[in-house]
């Protein structure tokens, strides 16, 4: 079965909803519908350092803002060691006034993850297993492990999109299939074996880390592609634009923000500073009648 | 029924498609047999908890009784010669194939990791994993949940992923271009 994207693209402008929280103020750049379904993003955290401690801080700010309650991880998620004081100082702490929230952590691995140690840990919500799928609200969301994509999981992949009825189908994993980074750039074996599966069965987003910045790739073949690598790491300096970039941050360390409501899917990217270097609203792409 | 089966198969001769077959199935029955040897060392899988420590600390007992029940285990034991042989060929064929450009795009993307390679050892927890080429995982058999392929520099490690414990390897097992 072959599906056929219309893809549309519509950048707006949209509104700046300025949230008082006590003396500080966010600029959140979401509309915040009724019912909308608003989560967070962030890759390439767990370092454990000072600029991951200020990342979270910010992204604490405006959860009170967005009111989103879970976060899905790129990957990442704890760097070196792997000890009971590693999990508590580059995940419990930086993250504790979310996780005290009552905030879900969606982990997917990278390549400096312990897959067998990470996937046994409850508060990554993984279930035990290196890849798993979730649903929220008209969403289906995949964490893939892109360390290590076997006959296995591509076959566990394909099942699970096919028999998906979701709206929106968003996979996330570590090494991006797209990307003008310098450091890493593309993984092009794995984009080979992926994108017919996420093609065929109407993927709509994919989330990727591993590149230690901040990049939006143009659609390809009617898929939207963020990096998000930068919320512990980063690497400054680190693109050389090529025609399937749309835009790119690299001076400071990010997270992003997500709401889907029916059709739209709108993002903001905020920096450490506070600061949006990036957001927009998305239309689903809308497949032809009968596939 | 199976005599009949045998005596006609053994009358032609052996393909490289039928001896590859045998091949797959010798590498696929020593496997089970680790995994046998192992569920009977080890016992169940541990369960997702809330504590990193108890998970750590579960790693380091299966890994450690992993390697006390298999002490004086050698390299080859499950890679025999013909069954690395089989698996040289068979990643000198991605690499020859039409994915080939894209599989050393990615090896050389992948933050690769050099260390010293011996049968019973943990895979150091503060290095990053490789991440192993899905076109190459494609070539390979099939493993069954616990164990992995994973590439060190040049050579092919099977790691029990439970115990973090290196079972067997291929040496050389990527050509040599690829170093």
């Amino acid at each position: 079965m072959k599906l056929l994207f219309y893809s549309a693209i519509v950048y707006l402008s949209v509104c700046v909803l300025s949230t008082t929280l006590g003396a500080q103020q966010v600029a959140v750049k979401l509309p915040l519908h009724s019912g909308s379904l608003r989560f967070a993003v962030i890759g390439d955290s767990g370092t454990g350092n000072k600029e991951q401690y200020e990342v979270a801080q910010e992204l604490e700010r405006y959860r009170q803002a967005v009111k989103f309650d879970f976060v899905i991880m790129l990957g990442d998620n704890i760097y070196g060691g792997h000890s009971a004081s590693d999990f508590k100082g580059k995940f419990e702490e930086p993250y504790k006034s979310l996780l005290d929230a009552g905030v879900k952590f969606y982990a997917s691995l990278g390549n400096h993850d312990d897959p067998n140690i990470e996937r046994l840990y409850k508060p990554f919500n993984m279930n035990g297993e290196r890849y798993y799928t979730f649903k929220r609200g008209d969403a289906q969301f995949y964490a893939l492990d892109s360390t290590y994509m076997d006959t296995r999981q591509l076959t566990w992949l394909e099942q699970n999109l096919r028999s998906s009825d979701a709206a929106w189908k968003i996979c996330y994993f570590h090494h991006p299939l797209y990307s003008d980074g310098k450091m890493h750039g593309p993984d092009l074996d794995l984009r080979n074996q992926l994108t017919p599966l996420l093609q065929a069965y109407g993927v709509n987003a994919v989330f990727s880390g591993h590149e230690h910045a901040y990049e939006r790739i143009k659609p390809q073949n009617g898929i939207y592609y963020f990096i998000q690598g930068d919320s512990g790491k980063l690497e400054h300096h680190d693109f050389h634009r090529s025609p399937e970039m749309q835009t790119s941050f690299d001076r400071d360390r990010t997270f992003m923000l997500v709401e889907i409501d029916g059709d739209n899917l709108y993002f903001q990217t905020v920096a450490r500073s506070g600061e949006t270097v990036d957001a927009g609203v998305l239309t689903r792409q809308t497949r032809r009648a009968g596939l | 029924m199976a005599l009949t089966a045998t005596s006609t198969s053994a009358q032609k001769p052996a393909t490289a498609g039928t001896r590859d077959a045998a091949v797959v199935a010798d590498f696929e029955a020593k496997v089970k047999q680790y995994l046998d040897f192992r569920q009977q060392h080890v016992g169940a899988p541990p369960k997702p908890t809330n504590n990193p420590a108890d998970i750590v600390s579960k790693q380091q007992d299966m890994g450690n009784t992993i390697r006390v029940a298999r002490a004086g285990a050698k390299q080859g034991e499950i890679f025999t010669p013909q069954i690395a042989d089989y698996f040289r060929r068979q990643i000198a064929a991605s690499f020859a194939g039409t994915h080939g450009k894209q599989i050393r795009a990615s090896l050389a993307h992948a933050e690769p990791v050099k260390m010293e390679l011996q049968i019973n050892q943990s895979y150091p927890p503060n290095q990053p994993l490789q991440s192993t080429p899905p076109t190459l995982l494609l070539n390979l058999p099939n493993l069954p949940d616990g164990l992995e392929y994973r590439l060190i520099d040049r050579e092919l490690v099977l790691r029990d992923t439970e115990g973090n414990v290196v079972i067997d390897y291929v040496p050389n097992a990527l050509p040599e271009s690829i170093k």
